[in-house]
């Protein structure tokens, strides 16, 4: 089953709870999963599995008479949230367009954008077996099977930029004429100028530069927006799933990569995973995908980074602040913003 | 660290009545979070952040508005604050954190400035030493904060772990 409910324009907004109850999203939850499959559906161990800092990550088994018990995940945008408020789109995008192609995605089982049956936007998918790899920590894991997973990260990513979203819902993603890679880096300008967030002068001055100085892409692809060590789902040495879609757009493919080269996301080091040379991670990339790297483009995107890792975190400490979402690690990451901010510096240096 | 002292103590407090309390069931631990509670609760009314490295702050942007005025005399640019801009009988941190955030604002138009065409018109040169030394000015501010910040615990605190090691004041 596989259910995208749409709002329609002349329907008010529905009235959302400030905050998400975990008993009140289990009882929607079962009334939501009976109506759109037909059969009384229970809903059993339940929990929240998530420390992520945006979405709220439920694990459940939903229990029918039709279809047995399954293992499924739900996943809830919470009203104050680190990118609230937040569309469903994105990540329902993503599940759908990709599954069945060289990028391994749970299976989409329903989603709402206005939230009618939970009160949050969500999207209900699969749950998928594995463990999901700490991008900080220098894991005790094999060193060689580090690489293997390492290499497969490197070949999906190439797959992912392979497809082309003019032929998948990612096109509906392109707002106007505006160059796409330059609407998110306009994007994140927008969210650092809010009245509320403490100013850095060289995000301001550095966000410009980044504006006025975006390469031409090679080709615009499907960019994941957070694709890390941490963000997929490993078991028996492959790559199962990759998760947390929510930043998904499209946009210049050096984006991705540079993400995923982030010494932060790679327990410090400036090897993929701790084990992949930087020139060996491009010269996979290129092969797998048939892309030129560009080293004037990825310096960019390094540079855009740092600039975007000090965005999020500046949307932390408003979650925090402002919103009164009372999650103690949003107001820890604000202490992260010298150092991001001076690494931003040096980068653009590099870029320039 | 995050901006306001009070919100923070108050998110610590929420976070260890929330989480902390109903998942302990031994009464030595919850008599440990309730002084914990207590305390933080005396420092919300009694603490503020230190005003010494803010103090810093503002006395490094005082130096670099001076220098930039002195290079720049003769060319349009945005206007520089009248110096000294710290009363000397100012002690109360929020002020001088106002005051920090203030001069920030006015770093960043002098640095957008310095970038950008008008300045580059005028006189490049200039304009781009301008731009360099206050790039290095507001990386020194930054250095300040740096040292205030404790050791990164981002493995700890991301994934949970119980013997990541205790926190070092």
């Amino acid at each position: 089953m596989q259910d995208v409910a749409k709002r329609p324009d002349d329907v008010p907004e529905p009235v959302r709870p400030a905050v998400v109850s975990d008993d009140a999203v289990r009882t929607a939850l079962a009334q939501h999963l009976s109506r759109i499959s037909g059969s009384r559906t229970e809903i059993a161990s339940f929990g929240r599995k998530s420390s992520g800092f945006s979405w709220i990550t439920y694990a459940f088994v939903a229990r029918s008479a039709a279809e047995g018990d399954r293992k499924l995940i739900l996943r809830v945008g919470p009203p104050n949230g680190l990118f609230a408020p937040y569309s469903v789109l994105p990540q329902v995008y993503a599940l759908q367009s990709l599954a069945g192609s060289g990028v391994p995605v749970p299976a989409l089982v329903s989603s709402e954008q206005h939230g009618a049956g939970i009160g949050f936007p969500f999207f209900i998918c699969e749950h998928v077996e594995g463990d999901v790899p700490a991008p900080w920590a220098a894991s005790e894991l094999d060193p060689d099977h580090k690489r293997t997973i390492a290499r497969q990260f490197v070949e999906i990513l190439a797959s992912l930029h392979r497809i082309d979203p003019g032929a998948t819902a990612f096109a509906s993603l392109q707002q106007g004429s505006q160059r796409a890679e330059v609407c998110a880096i306009a994007g994140w300008r927008a969210s650092l100028a809010r009245p509320t967030a403490r100013y850095y002068p060289l995000l301001d001055w550095g966000g410009r530069w980044l504006e006025d100085n975006c390469p031409q892409p090679p080709c615009r692809t499907i960019v994941h927006g957070d694709y890390r060590i941490g963000n997929f789902i490993e078991y028996n040495g492959r790559i199962a799933a990759i998760l947390d879609w929510e930043l998904t757009h499209l946009g210049d493919p050096h984006e991705d990569l540079a993400w995923a080269m982030m010494p932060t996301f790679n327990a410090r080091s400036r090897k993929l995973y701790g084990v992949l040379e930087r020139a060996e991670v491009i010269d996979l990339y290129q092969r797998a995908s048939g892309i030129a790297v560009s080293d004037k483009s990825l310096a960019f995107y390094e540079a855009y980074a740092l600039y975007q890792a000090a965005a999020i975190q500046m949307c932390a400490v408003r979650a925090f602040e402002v919103d009164r979402f009372n999650d103690m690690r949003l107001a820890v990451m604000a202490s992260q913003m010298p150092s991001i901010v001076r690494a931003f510096e040096r980068a653009l240096e590099a870029a320039a | 660290m995050s901006a306001s002292f009070e919100r923070l103590v108050d998110g610590i407090i929420d976070a260890l009545q929330s989480h902390v309390v109903p998942n302990s069931n031994d009464d030595f631990v919850r008599g440990q979070v309730f002084s914990a509670i207590y305390a933080l609760n005396g420092l919300k009314l009694a603490a503020d952040w230190k005003a010494g490295p803010l103090l810093e702050q503002v006395r490094l942007q005082d130096d670099t508005f001076a220098a930039v005025k002195r290079l720049a005399d003769g060319i349009t640019h945005p206007e520089i604050p009248a110096m000294p801009r710290l009363p000397s009988d100012l002690s109360d941190a929020a002020a001088i954190e106002a005051l920090r955030d203030d001069g920030d604002r006015r770093l960043g138009q002098l640095l957008l400035w310095a970038s950008g065409a008008d300045a580059r018109a005028a006189n490049r040169d200039l304009a781009t030493g301008i731009e360099q030394l206050l790039r290095r000015s507001i990386c020194d501010q930054l250095k300040i904060e740096l040292a205030t910040t404790p050791k990164s615990m981002l493995q700890q605190i991301a994934g949970g772990e119980r013997d990541g090691g205790a926190a070092q004041g």
